[in-house]
């Protein structure tokens, strides 16, 4: 065990190392390459400026968290109502699963110049495409676990005196769980990137993608680095924490989840 | 006799890519009440499909089948149905599998609970309440979804091949325990099976159905007191009869 | 049933889907025309389908522009997913043969494995520059990591039994691999490819938005058409986008499913 650990440090001990000696012996170009030294210092600096009446660095980020919350969570509300909708109404998913299948593979940051036009910069485009983001991913996986709801225990349910509603939340939805959970992952994974990369292009003044771009354009490779490591943290710490936890409490407990499934 | 299920006339078809099929042809049939009667016949020969019209899964092309007299329109809990494969609700511990059926017709909670206690130990499962179906193996499964389907007390216990997954030893156990079950329960049981010597040892009343398009080919009423051992003279006798009846109709499933 | 007979009503079943398939855009796009012509909704910036067409025809027909951006995109994807394909399934193929690499890159693979494409595009704008290098190379790093994972991870899976048959009958290196690893592996290569045609696709039109230098890609057909606040480009642009991600999905890894796994009968667990 331990020996894995070491082994599993090792190759990212030496990368960091590596570029550490090659960017402060000027190996490479410092100013692109900053050595990591340099942009844990820079991330220090970006929280710290403003402090002590606030910081710049928690400030993008909240900005960021809160688009993002309030997209996440429309998104997946309506994800999981459009696909019970569309699992359990066979002309609704006729009629649906063709659209859905083409817009999801439209790339979040591409709708910002259009929803720019008909929204303006900043919340209203960036919530709306984090919103839309979220619910490609939790309608799809939550109509394919609908429609995958195992007949026999449809009928236990019925025949035990449970009315059609009752079927619904005590079968369906416990049923899809497993499946809504890997779309509401994804979902979060791709709001997140979309929130950030729509920030890129149509953020007014606050984000951390508005603030990684911001220095992109600047070639200040520093902030740029610090910004990005920050936004990979926080979508861990929500993804293992918020989602991982929920997951263990239900469907890992019923035995439902068979093979990991990747995002 | 006084039947519970009245068959009048049962005629069931399936449309699968534009072609009809026949599964039940014109079936008349009375399920005697308190007893327990099997249903045995050829793979493929609709005996499925007559449990779940039974039970109101399936609707009826034409005829009808009445339980007490009236015509049965969907599943209700005045039946109670074990499949095959379990179909226990993953997220539900045994407790609340057991509970299900009492707390959505009318229990209280506290009520419920006890009510299924009792159930967990007539099938001897003390002590697993609280695990969860895939923690279980496959006899202890099939004892929950036995408990789980008398427990709001139905007046008919339908089975389909409820022991078909089961190997052969735990097999003959589960139908001992489904005699000893039923001997403190008095039930009306529709139970479908393949096996012979299963629908010997646990059948008033054996009904042999004919290859598709199902039709009854013939019953036997087995005289045999509950308590039956698996290799007695007459024990033997009903077996042959019922092999007989079934041997000509596997062939004739077996021509077309 | 003859053989015939079978593959005229595969083919008719086929149309069938395909007319079910586009059936919700027909109606979408004759109620959307019939609200713009009878004026019950009036927006410049929510042309009609009839527009769109035109359109249409005038980038593809006319001045042939749609062809130029479609044809970027597409040179850019191949070039950047190919490479993925090539050096992910050779280092994943290595990573699973050798415990010691294993243990030491696994984690790392991992972790860069969910970083998220959007990420990798602002560093590589900094260091490689604005241009064609940068897209082609973002493609590359979102999809390398999750093709060298499942290959690695599909090897590593493969029934000891199989391995050993292989080496009795003499099969070592590169005809192993190519003759029993890949294809016994093929069902986890094949999750990551679809894996990574995702990413890819998403590398692809973010970073050709993003990158100031370029001047073709359906991204900057779309992007473009800001300037102009020419929405019809701008819709016609993101359904070329949706259709073409969809269609790769659909079309080249389908047909790498059905001829491989599926005929060997792998996929009966779904
Ligand atoms: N939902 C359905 N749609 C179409 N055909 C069906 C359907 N259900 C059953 N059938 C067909 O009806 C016939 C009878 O099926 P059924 O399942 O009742 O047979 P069975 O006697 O229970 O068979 P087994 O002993 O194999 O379980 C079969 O030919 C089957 O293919
Ligand atoms: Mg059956």
């Amino acid at each position: 065990m331990r020996r894995k650990i070491f082994l599993a440090i090792l190759p990212i001990v030496i990368f960091l190392l590596a570029w550490e000696v090659s960017a402060r012996l000027e190996w490479v170009n410092p100013v692109l390459f900053p050595a990591p030294s340099a942009i844990l210092n820079e991330l220090v600096d970006l929280f710290q400026e403003g402090l002590p009446a606030h910081s710049i660095l928690i400030n993008h980020t909240l900005a960021t968290l809160k688009r993002l919350g309030i997209g996440f969570s429309v998104g997946v509300l309506a994800g999981v109502l459009m696909g019970v909708l569309m699992g359990l109404s066979n002309p609704s998913f006729h009629f649906f699963n063709p659209l859905i299948l083409v817009l999801m593979s439209i790339p979040g940051i591409a709708l910002a110049p259009l929803f720019i036009i008909w929204l303006g910069f900043g919340d209203p485009t960036i919530i709306t495409l984090g919103a839309l983001s979220t619910f490609f991913p939790v309608v799809y996986s939550t109509t394919t676990g609908v429609r995958s709801v195992d007949r026999q225990m449809v009928r236990a349910a019925q025949i035990m005196g449970a009315s059609r509603l009752q079927v619904i939340t005590s079968v369906y939805i416990p049923w899809s769980a497993a499946f809504v959970f890997n779309g509401i992952k994804l979902g979060l994974a791709r709001g997140w990137m979309t929130v950030i990369a729509v920030e890129f292009v149509a953020a007014s003044n606050y984000g951390l993608g508005y603030m990684i771009w911001y220095a992109t354009e600047r070639l200040k490779a520093d902030v740029v680095y610090a910004g990005i490591l920050v936004m990979i943290l926080i979508y861990f710490i929500l993804d293992k924490l918020l989602i991982g936890n929920v997951e263990k409490k239900t469907i890992s407990r019923w035995g439902m989840i068979t093979q990991k499934q990747e995002e | 006799m006084d039947p519970i299920i009245q068959i009048q006339d049962l005629y069931k078809t399936f449309t699968e890519n534009d072609k009809e099929l026949v599964a039940l042809d014109h079936i008349n049939l009375d399920i005697p009440r308190n007893q327990f009667t099997v249903l045995i016949g050829p793979s493929g020969c609709g005996k499925t499909t007559l449990l779940n019209t039974i039970a109101g899964f399936e609707k009826a092309t034409s005829g009808k089948i009445l339980l007490d007299g009236k015509p049965i329109l969907k599943p209700a809990p005045d039946r109670g149905y074990v499949f095959q494969d379990y179909a226990l609700f993953p997220w539900l511990t045994v407790l609340g599998n057991i509970t299900f059926g009492l707390t959505h017709n009318g229990w209280e909670k506290k009520g419920a609970e006890e009510k299924a206690r009792e159930y967990i130990d007539l099938v001897h499962l003390q002590g697993f309440e609280e695990a969860y179906p895939h923690t279980l193996s496959g006899g202890m499964k099939q004892r929950v979804a036995i408990a789980r389907a008398l427990a709001y007390n139905p007046e008919v216990l339908l089975m389909d091949e409820p022991f078909g997954a089961l190997d052969a030893q735990t097999r003959k156990h589960m139908q001992r325990e489904l005699v000893k079950i039923l001997e403190k329960e008095q039930k009306t049981v529709v139970f479908v099976t393949h096996s012979v010597i299963e629908a010997v040892f646990l059948a008033d009343l054996v009904i042999v159905m004919t290859a598709r398009p199902g039709k009854v080919k013939g019953m036997v009423k087995i005289d045999l007191p509950r308590k039956r051992s698996y290799v007695e003279d007459h024990y033997l006798h009903y077996r042959e009869q019922i092999l007989e009846l079934l041997e000509e109709e596997v062939e004739k499933g077996f021509e077309d | 049933m003859t053989e015939q007979k079978k593959k005229s009503i595969s083919l008719s079943s086929k149309l069938k889907s395909s007319l079910d398939f586009l059936f919700p855009f027909l109606i979408i796009g004759i109620v959307w025309e019939i609200l713009v012509q009878t004026g019950i909704i009036e927006l410049r910036s929510l042309p009609a389908p009839s527009t769109l067409l035109a359109k249409f025809w005038e980038l593809t027909f006319v001045n042939g522009i749609l062809w130029k951006h479609l044809g970027s995109s597409l040179y850019r994807l191949a070039t950047g997913y190919l490479l993925a394909v090539l050096i992910g399934t050779a280092l994943g193929a290595l990573l699973a043969q050798k415990p010691l690499l294993h243990d030491m890159f696994e984690p790392s693979l991992n972790l860069l494995m969910s970083v998220p494409t959007i990420a990798w595009i602002p560093i590589f704008l900094i260091t490689l520059g604005l241009g064609d290098k940068t897209v082609i190379i973002a493609i590359f790093t979102s999809s390398f990591f999750a093709i060298t994972y499942n290959t690695m991870r599909g090897i590593e899976m493969i029934d000891k039994s199989i391995v050993n048959a292989a080496h009795l009958m003499g099969l070592h290196g590169l005809n192993l691999f190519l003759e029993v690893l890949l294809p016994a592996s093929m069902l986890s290569i094949i999750n990551g490819l679809r894996l990574a045609i995702g990413y890819a696709w998403r590398a692809l039109v973010g970073g050709e938005l993003l990158a100031a230098m370029i001047e073709w890609g359906l991204g900057k057909m779309v992007y473009q058409a800001r300037y102009f606040n020419d929405a019809s480009v701008m819709l016609l642009g993101l359904l070329i986008i949706g259709i073409t991600g969809f269609l790769l999905d659909k079309t080249f890894l389908t047909i790498l499913e059905r001829n491989t796994v599926e005929k060997w009968g792998m996929t009966a667990k779904k």
